[in-house]
C-alpha cells in the first residue's frame, strides 16, 4: 500500500469529522430517547442509564393521553404502501404507453406532464382541500391516498427507462402472443428494475414524510399518520422530550432503513433528477 | 393485419394514457380552475362564491404579513444561498480527495437529505435550545450561549442551518458530478503555466461548474418559497414574525382565519416571484460552457 501524504491524512480527518457531526442529529436523537427526560440534557451523549421507557410510554402508556401511536405507525404504513403501490404500478402501465405505443395526442400528453412538475404544490393545496371536502372525504382515509395514486413525475421517470429498452424484446414476446400485461411483467419491468425501485423507494418516502396535507385534511388522532401525530404531541407534550424524541426516532427509522437497504437505488435516483 | 394490430393498439394506448388525463382532470385541472375563480371571489368555505373582481389582488399586495413572508424569504436567501454553497462545495471537493471510506461520508451527509421533515425538526429545536447541548458546549468553550431560535434576529439563519444541514448532501452530489467531468488535462496544463490552487478553483473549476452551480441556486430558490415544516414546528414563525414563511402565511390564511380566496390569490403571487427570481437569475448568470 502506497503511503498516504499529510494532506491527504488530513482531508480524510476533516471530512470524517464533518460527516460525525452531519450524523451528529441523528446520533443524539437515538441515544437521548433512551434516557429518563431529567438526564437528557444533564448526562453526556454517551450517559446513561439507558432503557427502553420512553417507547414503553409511547407504545403501551400513550392512550391515557390520546396519543395512539401504535395506531397511527400503521396507518403511515398503510398510506404510504397504498399509495407507493399504486403510483409504482400506473407509472409502469402509463409510462409504457407512453415510450412503446402510439396514440393520438401523445406528443400533448409527454407536454402536459412537464407542464404539471413546473407549477409548484403549494399553488393546488387550497383547491384540492376543496376538492377532498366537496366529495366529503374530510378525515377519511381516502382523503390521504386519493390524490397521489398516480403520478406524473412517476410517469415520465419510467417511459424515459422504458425508451432505452430495445424493440426487439418487445416484438419476440408479441411473436410469442404475449399480451400487453405479460410483456411489462416479464419483459420490461424486469429491465427496467432500477427505475420501479426509484419511482417506488421516493414515492415512499415522500409520502411518509408529508406533513401538510395530512395536517390540514385529518383532524381524527384514530387515523392520522404518524407525522401529524408526533407534531401535535410535540406541540402539546414539548416538556416530554424523551418520549417525543422516541417518537422522533420511530417515524425516522423506516426511512433510514429504506435508505440504507436501498441506497445504491436512492444514488441513482439522485444523480437521474440532475439531467 | 399489420395495420389492423397498429389500430387495436394505439386505442389501447390512447386508452391507457387517458386513466391518467382522467385523474389529472380531477384532482388537477379542476383544482386549478378552483384556484382561478377563487383568486377572483369572496369565499369563507360557505355558499357560492361571489365575484369581486381583483379586490383581492389589492388586498394582498396591501396586507403587511405578505411583506413580511417575502421579506423573510429573502433574509432566508441570504443566510441560506452562501451557506449551503461554500459547505457542498466544500463536501464535493473533498469527496474528490478522499480515497477510503468515501461511501461512509457521502452516505453520512445524503441520510440528512431523505430524513423526515417532522422527526429532525422536534430534535433540531430540542438540540438548540436554551439548555440543549449546542448551547451547552458553546456555554462551556466560549462562555456564551446563542438564543437560535427565541430571538428574532437569529431565528431564521437557525433555520437556515437546519435546511443546510438537509441539502448539503444532495447539492454536494450535484457539484460532484460536475467536478469529475471536467477533463483532467485543463488542471495539467494550469499546473506548467504555475498557476496556483486557489486560482485553479476561480479560473478553472468554478467557472467549468457553472451548469450545476446555476442547478443549485434554482433548487435552492425552489426550496426558499417551499418551506412550511420547520418555521411551524420549531418557532411557529416567531418570535416576531421573524420566520413566518409564505407557506406558514398561506397556511394561517387559509385555515384559520378562513380566507381561502386571500390564501390563493397569495399562492399565485408567491409562485409569480419565485419563477421570476429563478428566471433572472438564469438570464443573468447562465452561459454556456463547452469543453473543447
Amino acid at each position: 500500500m502506497k503511503k498516504m501524504s499529510l494532506s491527504s491524512i488530513a482531508i480524510h480527518a476533516v471530512m470524517l469529522l464533518l460527516a460525525l457531526s452531519w450524523l451528529y442529529p441523528y446520533i443524539w436523537m437515538v441515544l437521548s430517547s433512551l434516557k429518563d427526560t431529567a438526564d437528557i440534557y444533564s448526562t453526556g451523549l454517551f450517559e446513561g442509564p439507558f432503557s427502553f421507557d420512553n417507547y414503553i410510554f409511547l407504545f403501551d402508556g400513550s392512550e391515557r393521553v390520546e396519543r395512539p401511536f401504535l395506531r397511527t405507525l400503521f396507518n403511515s404504513f398503510f398510506i404510504s404502501i397504498s399509495v407507493t403501490l399504486s403510483v409504482t404500478i400506473s407509472s409502469a402501465f402509463i409510462g409504457y404507453a407512453l415510450a412503446k405505443m402510439k396514440f393520438r395526442g401523445q406528443g400533448l400528453f409527454k407536454n402536459f406532464l412537464i407542464i404539471q412538475m413546473v407549477f409548484p404544490a403549494f399553488m393546488f393545496i387550497i383547491p384540492q382541500f376543496l376538492l377532498i371536502r366537496e366529495f366529503n372525504l374530510i378525515n377519511t382515509y381516502s382523503a390521504l391516498i386519493i390524490p397521489f395514486l398516480m403520478s406524473g413525475w412517476g410517469i415520465f421517470m419510467v417511459s424515459q427507462s422504458f425508451k432505452g429498452t430495445p424493440n426487439d424484446y418487445i416484438h419476440a414476446a408479441k411473436l410469442d402472443h404475449a399480451n400487453m400485461w405479460k410483456i411489462l411483467v416479464h419483459v420490461m419491468m424486469p429491465l427496467n428494475k432500477s427505475i420501479l425501485a426509484i419511482v417506488a423507494l421516493f414515492t415512499f418516502t415522500g409520502v411518509w414524510d408529508n406533513f401538510l396535507w395530512p395536517l390540514i385534511v385529518m383532524q381524527e388522532v384514530e387515523k392520522m399518520p404518524l407525522s401529524v401525530l408526533l407534531a401535535n404531541f410535540s406541540k402539546s407534550y414539548g416538556v416530554y422530550v424523551g418520549p417525543v424524541l422516541a417518537g422522533s426516532v420511530v417515524q425516522t427509522l423506516p426511512i433510514v432503513v429504506l435508505f440504507i437497504a436501498f441506497r445504491k437505488y436512492f444514488l441513482q435516483g439522485m444523480s437521474l433528477s440532475l439531467k | 393485419m399489420i395495420k389492423g394490430l397498429n389500430i387495436k393498439e394505439s386505442a389501447q394506448g390512447g386508452l391507457i394514457a387517458s386513466t391518467y388525463m382522467g385523474y389529472s382532470l380531477v384532482f388537477w385541472i379542476f383544482p386549478f380552475v378552483w384556484l382561478l375563480i377563487l383568486t377572483f371571489s369572496d369565499w369563507q368555505f360557505i355558499g357560492t362564491p361571489s365575484f369581486s373582481g381583483l379586490d383581492n389582488f389589492f388586498n394582498v399586495i396591501q396586507d403587511p404579513l405578505f411583506w413580511k413572508s417575502m421579506k423573510n424569504v429573502f433574509r432566508f436567501l441570504m443566510y441560506y444561498l452562501p451557506m449551503v454553497i461554500f459547505a457542498s462545495l466544500f463536501f464535493a471537493l473533498g469527496l474528490k480527495k478522499i480515497k477510503y471510506g468515501k461511501s461512509f461520508i457521502a452516505l453520512s451527509f445524503l441520510l440528512a437529505n431523505v430524513s423526515s421533515g417532522v422527526a429532525y425538526s422536534i430534535v433540531f429545536s430540542k438540540l438548540f435550545s436554551d439548555t440543549g447541548p449546542i448551547n451547552d458546549f458553546m456555554n462551556s468553550v466560549f462562555g456564551f450561549t446563542i438564543p437560535w431560535f427565541t430571538n428574532p434576529d437569529f431565528a431564521m439563519f437557525s433555520i437556515a442551518i437546519v435546511i443546510t444541514w438537509k441539502f448539503v448532501g444532495y447539492y454536494g452530489l450535484i457539484f460532484y458530478s460536475g467536478l469529475v467531468s471536467i477533463p483532467k488535462e485543463i488542471y495539467d496544463a494550469a499546473e506548467l503555466d504555475q498557476t496556483g490552487p486557489v486560482k485553479r478553483l476561480f479560473k478553472i473549476t468554478l467557472p467549468l461548474m457553472n451548469a450545476q452551480i446555476i442547478m443549485v441556486v434554482v433548487l435552492a430558490i425552489t426550496v426558499a418559497f417551499g418551506i412550511f415544516t420547520e418555521p411551524y414546528l420549531i418557532t411557529g414563525g416567531g418570535p416576531l414574525e421573524s420566520t413566518t414563511t409564505p407557506m406558514v402565511v398561506m397556511y394561517e390564511a387559509a385555515f384559520q382565519r378562513m380566507e381561502p380566496s386571500w390564501a390563493a390569490t397569495m399562492s399565485i403571487f408567491v409562485a409569480i416571484i419565485s419563477f421570476g427570481l429563478i428566471w433572472l437569475l438564469r438570464k443573468l448568470f447562465e452561459k454556456n460552457i463547452e469543453i473543447v
